[in-house]
């Protein structure tokens, strides 16, 4: 019934060959200064992918091919993380990779059983109201981050999930509409609505331009799944409405936007390379540098640039590993997104759950790639799993134990019958 | 199940976006990535060789590799990869000199990037010398082809040893900007004549000059002839080159003043601030010309018309006007320097061909106007022997009149020759070296 194509052997098989093969190019193509520091690399990435495999071996779910494609990406940017500027070992990007998986289990079960996340939608409001009210009192208007000493928290980045999970929610309601004054009237729609208006707000209070498209994308996508809910056949007409509403809202905003913003969108890097255009310059230089194959791991120097191992780390990867190998990441994390594709949800809700992950993933990647390499603007986001930064792979992590949910949902188990069964008896 | 396949739609529809970014991202970077190579630190650049193979640009060079000044008659038109000029062949085009190709990345030695420039090293050397210690420019290309073949702006600079202690105007390369035409704008003033009137009425007209013509706003035009030139038609007065005659033609009720501004506006000018769109020279911007024409009866319209005044254009575009005029086309050959390009392979990625601009005045025009300066090339056989020329020459006042510069346009009259150019001499004394003599210099040293 589950669809896993190919038996947990070869699978994980696969999985340790792309690694071994990448740590075959540290060895061979990399820079170190003693050869312990690439079998360190290798020997925590290779151990870890073993207990990985035997620890999901006891799970014992229906399926495992989106874990496997997540160990197989979370490893590989390990591996991509260690390796810049010099082959070592990233160890705080190892621990939030192995975080990320607990919290992907984390998600998982929480999202199981859509009954649940019913039940208790009004937690999930009420979460993300503490991380909107966390930002308006401790990032300030300019900043992102809570810093908490020993640790740095972007609350936006967790935002993200539980936006995307609300959308999720209350779907039946669709059904139910009421007329007020002659209009029908969903009030949980009103209510997205209205959180999407805040979270856009703050978004833009706290020059957090980057998340604001993903936040947008979730929230069409998920009103596109609302309006398309009931089983009457779907309104083009009402969705063309919609889409060109919006098209002109971001028309009129651009238009509209102040002048830090419309700088952003038309700036023309080349012209101020070693200013505005400084990171973007670089990045687009190292993908020339290190072309199709690569200058070899830990011989780049875009390192040296701010956030190389956040917003430019396409440009990072392509520099060390070729652009073939950063295709490549992109690729695995796209098999992520298409695994729900092929073990697709058997619910409303996990589907919609499920469009808003990749809402968010694809939008993501978009940003970040696109943005670095000057064909958007950049804003500056991380892609999933890849980048460097605890919130960003926390909250990936949550979100695709959300994907992982909709490939292997629990079917909550349906009242009895009692009246029948007690009949029957009587007969007996 | 039907309102779940939606979701995988939806989730279909986005991949297949980020696909085609993606597709946009990698065909971009193929297409770019020398670009970007240009401006990185770590780049290695092949050579700019001339027509005879002799290299011009040499990024790798060290004083002492090769001759003393080697570099100078050409180095503000070659340039370097330094960023101190930005308007040279080497500036402009980084991209194509970049031994790189992305799939092999950057090649440090044995890299074949080269550009094959369409200039003559040796005659350049020659032309630089015969400036002796006159600064100004010369500049000449094959009409039938456009290869720039000579290209010398003095004073230059030799960029292997550096940009200290320089003279004003040693980085730029004046043929591509503008000066004061002097009298070789009467060019312009005939074709616009002939444009609009037609030669055979024109013929008819004659004005006299006595040395002062005072113009219909009472207002003096002086000949350079303090005697006069007495009464002439077009054919004698170019030849004197005679302001009170042009002063008296430009008054002339045979045409209006937007009959001359559309002329030159075909011609390539910007009048009276109209747009000023630039050539563009491999890279290399060439300032277009400009004047102003307010009134045909005043001073300053008619001084423009002469040459002074507001009335500003590039050697360059003389020069490619001059190829208008001897191919009797009207249509100006385009210039360029740079013959093939090769990659990093060694494999011919581009060449050259041979473009012209629109119709800048018409072929019958261009017939006339190479017979008058035909006409007035038998003048100069004693000053540049062994040519059938076309010419005309110039005397251009600048800085309120303290200083004058000597020009000279024109072109050879022979097909398997076919060579135009203009010279600039700047604050010339009659005992210097003269236009003619560089023209001679830059013909022997080509023929």
């Amino acid at each position: 019934m589950y669809k896993n194509g190919l038996s947990y052997t070869i699978i994980t098989f696969l999985s340790l060959l792309t690694h071994i093969s990448l740590l075959t190019i540290v060895f061979i193509k990399g820079q170190y200064d003693s050869i312990m520091s690439p079998i360190i690399l290798s020997a925590i990435i290779l151990g870890s992918d073993i207990l990985y495999f035997f620890i999901l071996k006891f799970l014992k779910q229906n399926t495992y091919t989106l874990d496997i494609l997540l160990i197989t990406v979370l490893n590989m940017s390990v591996i991509f993380q260690s390796c810049f500027g010099k082959v070592g070992f990233a160890v705080k990007h190892f621990i939030f990779a192995v975080m990320a998986l607990v919290f992907c289990q984390a998600g998982f079960k929480l999202a199981q059983n859509y009954r649940f996340i019913e039940k208790y939608k009004y937690v999930f409001y009420g979460i993300i109201g503490i991380l909107i009210i966390s930002i308006v009192l401790f990032t300030g208007s300019r900043g992102m981050w809570i810093d908490l000493g020993f640790i740095t928290i972007q609350p936006s980045e967790f935002i993200k999930p539980f936006f995307a999970l609300v959308f999720a929610t209350s779907l039946a309601a669709q059904q139910n509409k009421k007329k007020i004054l002659g209009i029908r009237i969903v009030y949980d729609n009103w209510i997205l609505f209205g959180l999407t208006g805040l979270i856009v707000l703050l978004q833009w209070w706290c020059r957090d331009l980057g998340s604001l498209p993903t936040f947008a994308a979730v929230a069409a996508c998920g009103f596109i799944m609302r309006i398309c809910y009931p089983k009457a056949k779907l309104s083009k007409k009402l969705l063309i409405g919609i889409s060109a509403a919006g098209l002109v809202v971001v028309i009129i905003a651009l238009k509209f936007a102040p002048g830090y913003v419309q700088d952003r969108l038309h700036v023309d890097i080349w012209s101020d390379p070693t200013g505005n255009g400084w990171q973007q310059c670089q990045a687009l230089i190292a993908i020339a540098e290190g072309g199709w194959f690569g200058k070899g791991p830990g011989h780049g120097v875009l390192y040296k640039v701010p956030a190389a191992d956040t917003d430019i780390v396409f440009s990072s990867i392509s520099e060390e590993w070729g652009l073939l190998t950063a295709l490549l990441a992109v690729f695995m994390i796209m098999l992520i997104i298409v695994s729900a594709l092929i073990n697709t949800p058997r619910s409303y809700f996990h589907t919609t759950l499920s469009v808003g992950v990749a809402a968010v993933f694809i939008a993501q990647m978009s940003l970040n790639i696109f943005g670095s390499c000057n064909i958007i603007p950049f804003t500056g986001v991380t892609i999933p799993f890849i980048s460097q930064g605890g919130s960003s792979m926390l909250s990936c992590g949550l979100m695709a134990g959300f994907l992982k949910a909709g490939q292997a949902m629990v079917y909550p188990i349906p009242e009895r019958p009692h009246v029948q069964n007690a009949g029957r008896r009587k007969i007996v | 199940m039907k309102s779940l396949k939606r979701g995988s739609r939806l989730i279909t529809f986005m991949i297949f976006i980020f696909i085609i970014g993606m597709v946009i991202l990698i065909a971009k970077i193929q297409m770019e990535a020398s670009f970007y190579i240009s401006n990185s630190g770590s780049r290695n650049l092949g050579y700019i060789y001339d027509r005879n193979g002799d290299i011009i640009f040499d990024d790798n060079a060290e004083i002492g590799q090769y001759p003393d000044g080697y570099f100078k008659d050409l180095g503000n038109l070659i340039g370097d990869a330094s960023g101190q000029m930005t308007n040279t062949l080497v500036a402009k085009n980084l991209e194509k000199l970049s031994n790189y190709s992305f799939t092999s990345g950057i090649t440090y030695k044995g890299g074949k990037a080269a550009i094959y420039s369409t200039l003559s090293h040796d005659a350049n050397e020659k032309v630089y010398s015969a400036f002796g210690d006159k600064d100004g420019c010369a500049i000449a290309y094959n009409y039938k082809t456009g290869e720039i073949l000579v290209c010398v702006s003095r004073p230059s600079v030799d960029p292997i040893k550096g940009y200290e202690e320089l003279a004003e105007g040693s980085l730029l390369c004046k043929a591509f900007y503008k000066t004061v035409p002097g009298s070789t704008q009467k060019t312009a003033t005939l074709i616009s004549a002939i444009e609009t009137m037609g030669i055979d009425s024109l013929m008819e007209r004659s004005f006299t000059c006595n040395g002062v013509y005072t113009n219909n706003t009472g207002l003096d035009i002086v000949c350079h002839n303090e005697y006069g030139h007495g009464t002439q038609n077009i054919r004698e007065a170019f030849a004197n080159s005679c302001n009170p005659f042009f002063a008296q033609l430009v008054e002339d009720s045979g045409w209006s003043l937007s009959d001359i501004e559309n002329c030159y506006k075909k011609l390539g000018y910007s009048v009276n601030g109209s747009e000023e769109t630039e050539i563009s020279i491999d890279g290399i911007i060439s300032a277009k010309a400009s004047t102003t024409l307010e009134d045909k009866n005043e001073f300053n319209t008619q001084w423009s018309c002469i040459g002074q005044g507001t009335s500003l254009v590039s050697p360059c575009q003389m020069m490619m006007w001059q190829s208008a005029i001897a191919n009797e086309s009207g249509k100006s050959t385009m210039p360029y320097l740079i013959d093939h390009v090769t990659n990093v392979n060694g494999r011919t990625v581009e060449s050259a061909s041979t473009n012209y601009s629109e119709q800048l005045f018409s072929s019958q025009t261009a017939s006339e106007v190479k017979d008058i300066m035909l006409e007035n090339g038998l003048n100069y056989t004693g000053k540049i022997p062994g040519y059938t020329l076309g010419v005309k020459s110039g005397t251009a006042q600048v800085k309120n009149g303290e200083e004058e510069n000597s020009l000279l346009t024109g072109f050879v009259d022979d097909k398997d020759f076919p060579i135009a150019f203009a010279i600039l001499i700047e604050n010339r004394e009659s005992y210097d070296v003269s236009t003619e003599q560089i023209a001679s210099v830059i013909l022997d040293s080509l023929n």
